[in-house]
């Protein structure tokens, strides 16, 4: 009853969550100027925090207001450290980000950018569970450098979640519960959208192969295949 | 990860010399690389990482004058989706479609799924907890330990690690040439046992091209693999077969240091006919010089029955 209740409040009313997202953007678009309001899909994508250590020296951890500040404070401070300074496109945005060449994608996304969809759950390639599309292409951002990002586009589950062309495949996901811990849900749909992309009608086969490097360890695979050729159905009815 | 200088280069000279200069290694999928780093399991940690992936060029597939030519560079899902070399190169087309998991295989690329190290839960321990041999130490701790996914053919330079490429025997059954920077190596002596590598390689070469001769008409080849899950998994055995011209070249991998060409069961099975009575003693005599450990006796079997079923294959197919 509960749970019914949840689901018809995104409809309705306004949910406790999606009050403060839009009370904050009241603010903000005020400050923006008259006339000019987000879209539901910015509004996700806004919701995204933004972390406090986002303009830290990676040296000494000094803190700065904006980026251009920190760039000034490592070319006086820090000349012979190499600190890649780099503009990585994420979910359609560009982000100018400082970052060590030893970090991953996966670190960068969720300590620099506040995007904490992409998981670490074995860190070593196995799971699946940090997958994110780069290029069109499902890629594991945990065994993926940053520094080898630049100029490339990446997709992460939040851009997914934000766009509501997807909304079909979230649906999808909730109605046949396709989760229990939720840990690997962002891999598994972040690879059924790549699949979707390529092919928009796939047979169990294709959902099935296309899933076979995400791992769960609650076992709901049968589910992730029901939901996804349900999306699929209701992607290519418009739904 | 511990920090180091990262180096995007644009051409192979660029590549070589930077790994001359100090203490480097390269980077192309990074599969196999970025794991080891994050574990500290080399003996010395890398100041510069060198990546590949931004020297143009190194990915294609195309036949030339009889060779089929692949690009160091191209991913494993490439090579795998490719109508030639499914039709013409099927034991390399189904390794590479089998190794891995589909993301891995969309990263990882062919030069680094035959050099990647091997695989051993010693050997791999995070933070160099046992120090084996292939990190300059005096014992091999498998051999006393627990080995059951280890060689069954004895071991080479002391280690019994396993080799656990997917390609790497279908490379030797096709008969496949490795090119380097510096040379073209036959792909059977492609492998070796030494502190930190599996490969020949200097630590400045770089693999460039595999080479394989294309195939007679009505010459057949197959890949099968054993492993735990029907994907992800490394294998548990695996074997390539090439049947062509009344002869057969026939490779296991992952049951001993380097990829074993059964030549015994090549002699077997020559000129005779593919049916299950050739090819079950064709598998027997694969596994005629198994040593087996105190944990591994399974894996013969698995090796007799792999080399049995991807012989049955090409015959199927023909």
């Amino acid at each position: 009853m509960v749970k019914e209740e949840e689901q018809n409040g995104s409809e309705k009313g306004v949910s406790r969550r999606e009050f403060l997202t839009q009370a904050g953007w009241a603010l903000g678009s005020a400050a923006l100027g008259a006339g000019w309001t987000p879209s539901a899909d910015e509004r996700a994508l806004q919701a995204a925090p933004e972390f406090e250590s986002k303009y830290a020296c990676p040296v000494d951890a000094q803190k700065f207001a904006t980026f251009e500040e920190l760039q000034a404070h490592f070319a006086t401070a820090h000349p012979h450290v190499a600190a890649p300074v780099t503009t990585l496109r994420v979910n359609e945005r560009d982000y100018p980000v400082q970052i060590e060449p030893q970090w991953t994608l996966q670190q960068t996304l969720q300590f620099k950018l506040g995007l904490t969809g992409a998981k670490t759950m074995c860190d070593r390639g196995e799971c699946g569970s940090c997958t994110v599309i780069i290029d069109g292409k499902p890629a594991l951002s945990c065994t993926t450098l940053a520094v080898e990002c630049e100029g490339k586009s990446i997709e992460t589950i939040e851009g997914i979640a934000a766009n509501s062309r997807w909304n079909p495949l979230i649906q999808a996901y909730m109605k046949h519960d396709a989760m229990q811990c939720g840990y690997c849900t962002p891999g598994f749909i972040v690879t059924a959208k790549a699949l979707l992309d390529k092919n928009p009608n796939p047979t169990e086969e294709d959902v099935r192969q296309a899933l076979a490097g995400n791992l769960c360890r609650c076992s709901t695979y049968p589910r992730h295949a029901k939901a996804i050729l349900e999306a699929a159905q209701g992607l290519r009815d418009g739904k | 990860m511990r920090r180091f200088d990262h180096l995007n280069a644009t051409s192979i000279q660029e590549a070589t010399s930077a790994l001359k200069n100090k203490s480097a290694v390269f980077i192309a999928g990074g599969t196999d690389l970025i794991g080891r780093l994050k574990d500290e399991i080399l003996p010395g940690y890398p100041e510069l990482i060198v990546n590949l992936k931004t020297i143009q060029g190194l990915d294609y597939v195309h036949e030339e004058g009889g060779l089929l030519k692949i690009g160091a560079g191209t991913r494993l899902a490439d090579i795998a989706a490719d109508p030639i070399v499914r039709l013409r190169y099927t034991a390399l087309g189904q390794a590479a479609g089998r190794a891995a998991s589909p993301h891995i295989r969309r990263m990882g690329t062919l030069g680094g799924n035959i050099s990647q190290l091997h695989r051993c839960w010693y050997f791999r321990a995070p933070q160099n907890r046992f120090e084996c041999l292939r990190k300059g130490g005096k014992t091999c701790f498998a051999l006393a330990g627990d080995n059951r996914y280890h060689s069954i053919f004895g071991a080479v330079n002391g280690c019994i690690a396993v080799h656990p490429s997917d390609t790497a025997p279908s490379l030797v059954a096709l008969d496949a040439r490795i090119k380097t920077t510096k040379r073209t190596i036959i792909a059977e002596d492609f492998w070796d046992v030494r502190v930190a590598s599996c490969t020949v390689l200097d630590t400045d070469e770089i693999v460039t091209e595999v080479q394989i001769p294309a195939p007679d008409v009505g010459a057949r080849s197959a890949f099968v693999k054993f492993a735990l899950r029907k994907s992800i998994d490394f294998p548990i055995v695996n074997a390539a077969v090439f049947v062509g011209g009344g002869a057969a070249r026939i490779c296991l991998n992952a049951v001993a240091p380097k990829p074993y060409r059964a030549t015994k069961a090549e002699q077997v099975i020559a000129g005779k006919s593919i049916d299950s009575r050739n090819t079950g003693a064709a598998g027997a005599a694969a596994a005629a010089d198994s040593r087996p450990l105190e944990a591994n006796r399974y894996k013969v079997q698995i090796a007799k029955v792999l080399v049995e079923r991807a012989l049955l294959e090409c015959a199927s197919a023909a």
